[in-house]
């Protein structure tokens, strides 16, 4: 009995000093996005309740937030919508028609996500430039199509593979015609999938730095790529403050659907495979 | 002709020709939809084929004379005997390896620890996938906060006496960035093997420890043999995007000291952005791009063995 119960506390010493391990940094964020530039060089780690930090990222005083969070939100919707518009058919097509499932198809759309994006950067801004597109937010919401696309369609193929075959028959044999289909039975029953799917679309465009950084530059700035800017410069005269209240804001989306999010994680981050 | 002028015939003619014809209808229906998938194939070529036409353009010439001519493979040789794009490449395989070999027992552990459904365990296994699901700058942001002179790790490795300064030290820069790589991605080990375990069969554990089977013997003979799909998938997974590290690195300290800490990415991005040497610069991003291909092939044998991939 004695033995059980030491097991049992060492088993939640370690869990719980997991979860401090995780808490604390993101606790101390959120210190430092809420103390004045010389309170955060004492390195305490109570806050002084400073709130102009705030303020200078909401109205992007500073470089870094006002048109930058507009443009990340505007930028990570459209993402979300296009991967949909266009994964929704494709992801349809392959649950349905098996010849389609098959590795070349997967394959292809697997290295595309996979794909490094310093591979893409040199290629990226030089059509993008060239169609005059760069520095768009048009431009950045095509050049993430192409880790985008490949997630939606077989993450959504992956929950479209439950919805049995038998349903469409019945439909199509009713009279329906596909569209009908779509908006009537099918879309309404693959709801859960296609939430998933846009959380990791907008996980994903969110979070993405490194593209952004090369073909933005004035207009269409996402805010990781303004933290990049505004951080860029090892040493002195970087503001940690203001820095910090856009890293806390750049966490929200993920903190905020996790909770929703949690039970389809494993699923998300291995392209509905698991 | 006779047999249809009795009007029960007539209505059988009629069903048999709507029925037909109604299933004919849901055929092409159904036949109809496999072009749904046009429009996602085009848009991928696009933005995923047609800068791999540009970069194969690229890195056969040279600029000369204020023209651009062919040189073949000349690039590719300058990019293989470039010292700073072979030690870039080879200190990001030995930091994958580094990182893959400690996240993967450390994610199995975790796992196991939270195998048991329980409300603290739910709270935990959600709460440590938030670095995973925050964008990578502000991890490497976080970090620079922690072990500056000033943050609590700074103040900590001062207190110790431990002469820590990943500013100036080399190797205190790289096990920061290794410590920073298993904080952010540990947990996603974590998760998908949990997802395996809960999907698990645990009637021959039950039999084996019935048996008198070690704890061990039964992770090492029932347990991980029925997750290994998963953990291999993930790991695998891990592993390209460890090749792809950048963001928080160049976050934490630049790269440095010096260029100490450079990873691949971060020379390509140099080299072929900053330096605008394009040609060199396609020549080792495709190189760089054949090796996550060859990795990405891995994981397709890995996936298809055995099982379809709907």
């Amino acid at each position: 009995m004695m033995k059980v119960s030491v097991k049992t506390l060492i088993r939640y010493a370690f869990l719980i000093g997991a979860a401090v391990v995780f808490a604390f940094p993101l606790y101390y964020l959120i210190a430092v996005s809420l103390s004045s530039k010389p309170h955060i060089e004492t390195g305490s780690l109570i806050p002084d309740m400073f709130t102009k930090n705030w303020n200078d990222v909401i109205s992007g005083f500073g470089g870094i937030g006002g048109s930058g969070i507009t443009n990340s939100l505007i930028i990570s919707a459209s993402s979300v919508v296009v991967s949909l518009i266009l994964g929704i058919p494709a992801a349809y097509a392959i649950s349905r028609h098996k010849f389609m499932a098959n590795k070349h198809l997967f394959f292809w759309f697997l290295t595309n996500r996979m794909t490094p994006p310093a591979c893409l950067i040199l290629p990226y801004l030089v059509m993008w430039r060239a169609i005059g597109i760069w520095d768009t937010l048009y431009g950045l919401v095509m050049a993430y199509m192409v880790f985008n696309v490949p997630i939606s369609v077989w993450l959504l193929a992956s929950f479209m593979a439950s919805i049995p075959r038998e349903i469409d028959e019945a439909a199509f044999i009713d009279g329906y015609s596909l569209a009908r289909y779509f908006r009537k039975i099918f879309l309404p029953l693959c709801l859960p999938g296609i939430g998933v799917t846009s959380f990791f679309v907008w996980i994903y465009t969110w979070s993405e730095m490194f593209i952004a950084s090369i073909i933005s530059s004035v207009h269409s700035k996402p805010l990781t790529a303004q933290l990049m800017i505004s951080l860029g410069r090892v040493g002195w005269g970087v503001e940690y403050g203001i820095a910090s209240a856009a890293g806390v804001l750049t966490m929200i989306p993920g903190i905020a659907l996790l909770y929703w999010a949690r039970a389809y994680l494993a699923k998300g981050f291995t392209f509905g495979r698991i | 002709m006779t047999m249809l002028t009795t009007g029960y015939n007539l209505n059988l003619w009629i069903r048999f020709i709507s029925e037909n014809s109604l299933k004919l209808m849901a055929a092409r229906r159904s036949a109809v939809s496999k072009y749904l998938i046009l429009p996602a194939v085009v848009a991928v070529l696009v933005v995923g084929l047609v800068p791999f036409l540009v970069l194969i353009n690229y890195s056969v010439q040279t600029p000369y004379a204020e023209q651009n001519v062919f040189v073949a493979f000349n690039n590719f040789r300058k990019i293989v005997s470039e010292p700073r794009f072979i030690d870039a490449l080879r200190r990001n395989i030995i930091f994958s390896a580094t990182v893959l070999s400690i996240e993967i027992p450390l994610g199995l552990l975790l796992a196991f620890l939270l195998y048991e459904k329980s409300k603290v365990n739910a709270v935990i296994s959600t709460f440590i996938i938030i670095p995973a699901l925050v964008p990578p700058i502000s991890i490497g942001l976080l970090w620079r906060l922690l072990i500056r002179t000033a943050g609590p790790l700074g103040q900590l490795a001062a207190l110790m006496n431990l002469g820590y300064d990943p500013f100036k030290i080399p190797s205190h820069a790289y096990w920061t960035i290794v410590l920073m790589d298993m904080w952010h991605w540990t947990s996603l080990i974590t998760i998908v093997t949990s997802a395996g375990l809960a999907g698990m069969d645990r009637t021959p554990v039950l039999s084996a420890r019935t048996e008198g089977a070690t704890r061990w013997q039964i992770f090492r003979h029932v347990e991980l043999p029925a997750i290994s799909f998963p953990l291999v998938f993930v790991s695998l997974i891990r592993l390209i995007d460890s090749l792809k590290i950048y963001d928080e690195v160049i976050i934490l300290t630049g790269g440095g000291p010096g260029l100490t800490n450079e990873y691949i990415s971060q020379y390509l991005k140099t080299i072929a952005i900053d330096q605008w040497i394009i040609g060199i610069g396609a020549a080792g991003s495709l190189i760089y791009n054949f090796i996550v291909l060859m990795l990405c092939y891995l994981l397709l044998i890995v996936m298809t063995r055995g099982r379809g991939l709907i």
